[in-house]
């Protein structure tokens, strides 16, 4: 089964599950994401409008289920770890706001993983926002985080060239956080990245918002041809290698494919840690 | 890479945790063989037992000088090869039943080697001999163990018996032999005495004196032997000196004597007178007259010589000193004679005397030579036969196992064998080892994966920053499964773990 499909079943009980839960079992709760479904957001695409629709986010155990940080957890290691890397990439770019590309030695290593939760972490602090993109066209994520898989994304953004940027950035359930899916569940080929259109996007993302931070969810450095790309689309660059999967030489022909200029690191990704051990 | 102490094992643990699944795994795993590998590992077990040979029997003070005890020291050193020697050896494999599927040549062999590999034969001290045997089979180690034992004894009381038997027989012919020299010998000698009567004990005494003797006879009689004969030379001498009549007393002498008479008449007469005095012619013609009878007397006796015929002479006498030298001449020769009679036959007695010690002498040397091996020979027959008494009472002690000089001192006695692994061992090393292979593995990954599991070792190798470590974010879900899982795991490796210690206990108890 794949993550798409994944994805799709679960949007489908969450949503049944929605359905049998009487409202006031919800209590105070906030209403789970998957309450919005169906309403079209045409999200203002400035901060005070975005707080204005963000009525229903997710709660702070819902996104930990979803492996992607809250503010609530402060306990947790992770979070610390991203608030650090937020912290690193802000004093990078002189709290300019920057294009992160995020890409993983090889498949697996979680860069998607990495990405999101930089994203979040970027958009924990009130004074940015952060937006996702899907780079990754092989195996993207993106969209399980989308209230509906089949939300327009980039596929759709670069055959309709009438398409405006607004209509494929879509609110995730997290304050301040907006994701761009790759669209739909065909493929789209990579050709799209080299593209001037492609390169226009990033910009008009960048230049639109001062403070909104760019999270490329990139493919596995193993295709060079599209790192390579989407490293120059980027500011700066974060490599992801997990604890147990990578190979020194992956992490060798990864770094190669990119410039030392922009890399801001390596992400040492799961490291097995006792939870309880703090 | 540079690896300090804490944070190799801060990486084991976090290593240890990741692969908790594995390193519980082979926990369980290496428990697992272990326990088994305890159960089924074969059941060692050793019989012992010790046997003394005693030398010091209680027979042999009341023995002693009498029988001779046989010595025993030595075999302590080759009991060893008595024991595992195949008289014995192949009578175990009866025995113990190794025979009864009838294996073959090769296969017997193959059994020796194992039996003789799994034996073992020490002297202990100077008296005693410990055998051990170790077996799958506790009864059959207890069994192997006795028959080596017993096998042994027996075999040694056999081995002493027939080496005093075979003494005794020995010294038995010996003696025999020795009486039959004897017989001979005396035989001998007898026939020598009866031969030689004269050999006898002192009879070359009684020789040498006789010769003696005989020599000093001949020597006093060869003594006077000569004096005879000098006394006849001399009497032959005189004899001859004189005249066989004495010539004054013939016609002529009587004649001359007259001549000579009137010769010194005419001397004295011419001194006084002239030649032609008468007295002077007177007695001139008176010499002429009695010369011219003189001459006639001289010419009758000339011419009665050749006849032989004794003028008879009237004025013939005969010499009586004569006479008397003739008779002691013949009287001397009668006594050379007898003298040389007298030699002649003491030399012959001296010539017999000789021959006869001649004779003498050879017998009595082969005489003295028999009674000399006689005496030697019978010597060392009391010799014998008092020594074959002792044998015959050593071999009497041997029969009657009074002499048996071997005890079991320790009955055998079957008990698991003390070196063989303790199945409490294979637990306790499967614990041990349960622990340190997983993290020995651990550790190997960590060292030699060539997938990346240390950040340093990314900067290090890379020599680029680490942005950040980004431990596991544990979802509320995930962390609810974890907890299952650990419990779980906790549950199978204190499963492991009481499994372990009940079969080491029903081990111990020995149910199983």
């Amino acid at each position: 089964m794949s993550k798409i499909e994944k994805a799709l079943k679960r949007a489908g009980e969450e949503r049944g599950n929605l359905q049998l839960v009487p409202a006031a079992a919800a209590g105070g709760r906030t209403a789970p994401w998957t309450a919005i479904v169906g309403q079209q957001i045409q999200v203002p695409e400035t901060i005070s409008r975005m707080a204005e629709n963000e009525r229903k986010l997710l709660s702070a155990d819902e996104l930990w289920e979803r492996g992607i940080i809250h503010p609530q957890h402060t306990g947790d290691p992770a979070v610390q770890v991203f608030r650090e890397l937020r912290t690193k990439i802000n004093q990078q770019s002189q709290e300019q706001n920057a294009v992160i590309l995020v890409a993983a030695v090889s498949e697996g290593n979680g860069g998607s993983f990495v990405a999101r939760n930089l994203a979040a972490a970027f958009a924990l602090d009130s004074a940015k926002t952060a937006l996702l993109v899907d780079c990754n066209l092989r195996n993207p994520s993106v969209h399980q985080l989308l209230p509906k898989a089949t939300l327009p994304g980039l596929a759709d953004y670069f055959e309709n060239p009438e398409m405006d940027v607004s209509r494929i950035i879509h609110p995730v359930g997290i304050a301040r956080f907006r994701a761009i899916s790759t669209g739909g569940l065909r493929e789209i080929p990579g050709e799209y990245f080299v593209s001037m259109k492609m390169r226009r996007l990033i910009e008009s993302l960048r230049e639109r918002y001062r403070e909104r931070f760019i999270v490329l969810d990139g493919p596995p450095m193993s295709d060079i041809a599209d790192t390579r790309i989407l490293s120059e689309l980027s500011d700066y660059v974060l490599v992801v290698a997990r604890h147990g999967r990578t190979t020194n030489a992956q992490i060798e022909s990864g770094l190669n494919a990119i410039s030392s200029r922009k890399l801001l690191g390596i992400v040492f990704n799961d490291e097995p840690r006792i939870p309880w051990i703090r | 890479m540079q690896m300090y102490p804490e944070q190799i094992v801060k990486a084991l643990i976090n290593e240890s945790f990741h692969s908790r699944r594995l390193v519980v795994g082979m926990f369980v795993l290496v428990n697992v063989v272990m326990l088994t590998a305890g159960w089924l590992w074969p059941k060692s077990f050793t019989g012992s037992t010790s046997i003394v040979v005693d030398e010091k029997s209680i027979m042999e003070p009341l023995m002693k000088g009498a029988a001779v005890a046989t010595e025993m020291a030595d075999r302590n050193r080759n009991a060893r090869e008595v024991i595992l020697g195949r008289r014995i050896m192949g009578q175990v494999l009866e025995r113990a039943g190794w025979l009864a599927d009838h294996p073959t040549t090769l296969e017997q062999e193959g059994l020796f080697e194992n039996i003789k590999a799994r034996t073992t034969v020490t002297p202990v001290g100077r008296d005693v001999i410990k055998i051990e045997y170790r077996d799958s089979d506790k009864e059959r180690a207890l069994f192997v163990t006795k028959t080596f034992a017993d096998l042994f004894i027996k075999e040694m009381i056999a081995q002493k018996e027939s080496e005093t038997r075979s003494a005794f027989d020995f010294i038995d012919k010996q003696a025999q032999e020795y009486q039959q020299k004897l017989a001979a010998t005396e035989e001998e000698i007898r026939q020598l005495r009866s031969s030689n009567l004269d050999a006898r004990p002192g009879s070359d005494i009684e020789l040498s004196a006789r010769l003696i003797a005989l020599n000093t006879r001949i020597e006093n009689t060869t003594t006077e032997l000569r004096e005879a004969q000098m006394k006849g030379a001399s009497l032959e001498r005189q004899v001859n000196g004189e005249a066989e009549v004495t010539v004054l007393a013939t016609r002529e002498g009587q004649f001359r004597a007259r001549i000579a008479e009137l010769q010194a008449k005419l001397d004295t007469l011419r001194l006084s007178f002239h030649d032609t005095h008468p007295d002077v012619v007177q007695v001139k013609n008176q010499i002429q007259d009695l010369m011219a009878e003189a001459s006639a007397q001289r010419e009758r006796r000339e011419k009665a010589k050749p006849s032989q015929r004794s003028e008879q002479d009237e004025t013939v006498v005969n010499n009586p000193v004569y006479q008397q030298l003739r008779r002691e001449l013949s009287q001397n020769q009668l006594t050379i004679d007898a003298l040389k009679a007298r030699i002649a036959e003491a030399k012959r007695l001296l010539q017999e005397e000789v021959n006869r010690g001649k004779g003498l002498h050879s017998g009595d040397a082969r005489l003295v030579e028999l009674t000399r091996d006689h005496q030697i020979n019978r010597e060392i027959y009391q010799d014998l036969l008092y020594r074959r008494e002792r044998a015959r009472v050593s071999m009497n002690m041997d029969s009657d196992r009074q002499g048996s000089n071997f005890k079991i001192l320790e009955p055998a006695r079957s008990r698991p064998s003390p070196n063989a692994p303790r199945f409490w061992q294979f637990v306790l090393g499967g614990v041990v080892l349960g622990v340190f292979v997983p993290f020995g593995l651990l550790f190997a990954r960590l060292r030699f994966d060539p997938h990346v599991r240390l950040a340093n070792a990314i900067s290090e190798r890379h020599k680029v920053p680490v942005a950040a470590i980004v431990p596991h974010l544990w979802s509320p879900g995930e962390l609810a499964g974890l907890r299952k899982e650990l419990v779980m795991l906790a549950l199978v490796v204190t499963v492991t773990l009481a499994l372990s210690a009940t079969l080491s206990v029903v081990r111990l108890l020995g149910v199983l």
